[in-house]
């Protein structure tokens, strides 16, 4: 695990955006991301990671930061010349054709002109327009653009790219090569920073990720880190009556669960257990804990349908860090409420 | 650098995508082309193939070259270039900042490794770029009709590019804030017109209030004048009426002393009523640009430069009934005077005042907000 600031591509502490002095977009967020790494981010609509994003690219001002991107603090403008950014939504200008548009970017962000064409001509072949390099962007499909918007940010050779949704409109086979030019540029050395709502896509790709929720980190770290200990054993069972479940497992639960709702409750080795009728999950995925509650189970007389271990995906874990514990509600949409005063003891 | 030649090339592929360049560009070509459509001929004039014969306007009466530069200056620069032309390049250019800032767009730009004042300001300037390419084009077409066509080759007609994008630039800067401001191409173009109204009618009133004002000083002038010639025969009358009192010269002094009090009530009259109202209007123009005064400038320079005098005078000379409130006299060369005493410092220098200000204001809002 990267410990010196130096090991980071990102590193970020205390990111806080406050609009028009009531909308709290982002909370202290801390956030590092390993160089030569793919990071996602993931939140609800709302949770701040635009705000996020464009705080990197300094499209927007924070309001406290703190951190380095590429060692630079937070806002170096020299050190946006190392940084691609593909945008959400973005809108290039219609009147040049694709080429115009990566050559016009890597311009701006320094390239010499001799490298800027010799790199186009390598991108647009990477992404698959070559054949319509030449064409004005006005007459290219939503794909075709988000091809060239992820050529564009990768035009003046960064050493971070940071993309905003880049799959957005993009068809299946694009979304493979789009995935398959971020796998090549891990191998490069290039860090990619990815905000995305397409949680399959994040899984596949993806070294670490991040859930914000609220404007605040509400998860961190690599896809097996998060789900390792969230990983149980799942019993799936016949329908048993609340008299052999009670029977099997006393003291477990309180009551008996109401039909499409979970029970919760404690084993007497304290782990965790739910129950929602059909199935029983406990939080331990060790064969040999597993066998007394098997047993248990057939003692009192319940068929046990199957048994396996489940590893919670990225959409659980996200549905998980956006679901309120207390009220199992889904976080609402938009930025959170400023938080409360603390009450002086 | 290398990102400001972007910049450049960037902003020359967008005006020409906008077809309203194209179209203000030919335009140009055409009224320039129209000056060489119309020909004078010892017997009267022609156009095109169309020959007019005419005893006051022939080549023997105006001299060909004379002729173009009196077009160039009335219908070139006033109706043309000062007016049609600028006010297409308006509505052309007022959507390049709205368009700039929009979401999704300004985001590419602001990623990169450019200052945000830095990249406003380019930006600006590209937008100047569009009228000085226009006005360069109709400037090079005109030394060209006037040079072929009235055999007198007047560098100094190139002087109309730099007053003009000048002149564009106190409407530009206007419409630059106002597009910065709300983000909206309408609402840059219809206060930017609003504007220039208001600007040109203040300085219409302003030369106005000079005129009476003069007029009022002028009247005030002659009736003092009066009034000392009137007091010195008033004195002779008492002489007389001293030493030879008759019945004449009794009358005749009752007389110069009415005559007196009604001038000393006509006095009283100008009184400076214009004074106040003119000083108001001309600390307002102060801090405003100067727009017909920046035009004027160029009649001004041409004439002396470029010898259009002769084109100009016809003008000055429509002027001289000018007549106040009142019924008094305007006079017009004193006003033309003071008019022409306004130094080209003051006037391009308050008016770049105004448009650093102004450019300030847009870019300050453009730096500090967040996209």
């Amino acid at each position: 695990m990267p410990s010196a600031t130096g090991d980071y591509a990102i590193d970020l502490h205390n990111v806080t955006k406050i609009y028009r002095r009531r909308v709290h977009a982002l909370q202290g967020v801390a956030m590092q991301v390993n160089r030569g790494e793919i990071f996602g981010l993931l939140g609800p609509n709302g949770a701040g990671k635009s705000t996020l994003v464009k705080i990197m690219v300094t499209v927007v001002r924070p309001t406290s930061a703190a951190g380095t991107i590429l060692d630079h603090p937070i806002g170096h403008k020299p050190t946006l010349a190392s940084v691609g950014y593909l945008p959400e939504n973005h809108r290039f200008p219609k009147y040049l054709t694709g080429r115009q548009v990566i050559e016009f970017f890597s311009a701006l962000a320094g390239a010499t002109r001799k490298s800027r064409r010799r790199r186009a001509e390598g991108l647009l072949d990477l992404v698959g327009m070559a054949e319509r390099a030449d064409t004005k962007i006005s007459q290219y499909s939503k794909g075709m653009l988000q091809r060239i918007g992820l050529a564009q940010a990768m035009g003046a050779d960064p050493r971070l790219i940071i993309l905003d949704e880049p799959t957005d409109g993009v068809d299946p086979a694009g979304r493979r090569d789009i995935r398959d030019a971020l796998l090549r540029l891990r191998q490069q050395g290039v860090t990619v920073f990815i905000n995305s709502h397409l949680l399959s896509e994040l899984e596949t790709v993806c070294d670490r990720v991040a859930i914000l929720v609220g404007g605040r980190v509400a998860r961190q770290g690599s896809v097996d880190e998060l789900t390792i200990t969230r990983q149980f054993y799942l019993f799936e069972l016949d329908s048993p009556p609340w008299s052999s479940m009670n029977a099997a497992l006393p003291a477990a639960f309180d009551t008996a669960p109401v039909a499409g709702h979970v029970i919760r409750g404690k084993l007497p080795d304290q782990t965790w257990c739910e129950f929602d009728g059909i199935h029983l999950r406990v939080g331990h995925t060790d064969p040999a804990a597993a066998q007394p509650i098997l047993d248990a189970l057939r003692r009192a007389g319940i068929v046990v349908r199957r048994m396996q271990v489940i590893r919670p995906s990225l959409e659980d874990l996200f549905f998980e860090a956006v679901t309120d514990r207390a009220g199992g509600e889904r976080v609402s949409p938009g930025a959170m409420p400023p938080p409360l005063p603390r009450e002086s003891s | 650098m290398s990102q400001t030649l972007a910049l450049l090339l960037d902003a020359y592929r967008d005006l020409n995508s906008r077809r309203m360049f194209w179209i203000v560009l030919i335009l140009s070509g055409l009224v320039a082309g129209s000056f060489a459509a119309i020909g004078l001929t010892p017997s009267g004039f022609e156009i095109f193939a169309w020959k007019f014969p005419s005893f006051f306007f022939n080549s023997r009466v105006v001299s060909p070259g004379e002729f173009y530069k009196s077009i160039f200056v009335s219908w070139g620069i006033n109706f043309w270039l000062s007016t049609i032309a600028t006010a297409l390049a308006l509505i052309s250019t007022a959507g390049l900042f709205p368009d700039f800032i929009a979401a999704g767009a300004i985001d590419l730009y602001l990623s990169k490794p450019i200052g945000r004042f830095r990249l406003f300001l380019t930006k600006y300037f590209c937008g100047l770029l569009f009228v000085a390419l226009q006005i360069g084009t109709f400037c090079i077409a005109s030394f060209l009709v006037i040079g072929v066509r009235g055999g007198a080759w007047e560098p100094g007609i190139f002087l109309a590019i730099p007053i003009v994008v000048l002149f564009f630039s106190y409407l530009f800067c206007f419409c630059v804030l106002v597009g910065v401001w709300t983000r909206s191409t309408v609402a840059a173009v219809l206060l930017t017109f609003l504007f220039w109204v208001g600007v040109v009618c203040l300085h219409t009133t302003e030369v106005a209030l000079l005129g009476f004002k003069l007029a009022d000083h002028a009247a005030a002038q002659r009736i003092d004048h009066e009034i000392v010639a009137t007091n010195r025969q008033i004195a002779r009358a008492e002489h007389i009426s001293a030493t030879q009192p008759t019945t004449r010269s009794s009358l005749e002094l009752a007389t110069l002393r009415s005559q007196l009090v009604q001038q000393q009530s006509n006095r009283a009259e100008h009184h400076g009523a214009f004074d106040r109202a003119h000083a108001m209007f001309y600390e307002a123009m102060i801090v405003l640009p100067k727009t017909s005064e920046t035009v004027e400038l160029l009649h001004r320079e041409l004439i002396s430069r470029a010898r259009l005098g002769e084109a100009a005078s016809d003008e000055d000379d429509s002027n001289q009934n000018r007549m106040d409130l009142n019924g008094n006299p305007v006079p017009v060369a004193e006003l033309q005077a003071e008019l022409r005493s306004r130094t080209v410092t003051w006037i391009i220098g308050t008016s770049l005042a105004f448009e650093a200000v102004t450019l300030f204001f847009a870019a300050w809002i453009f730096s500090r907000r967040d996209y």
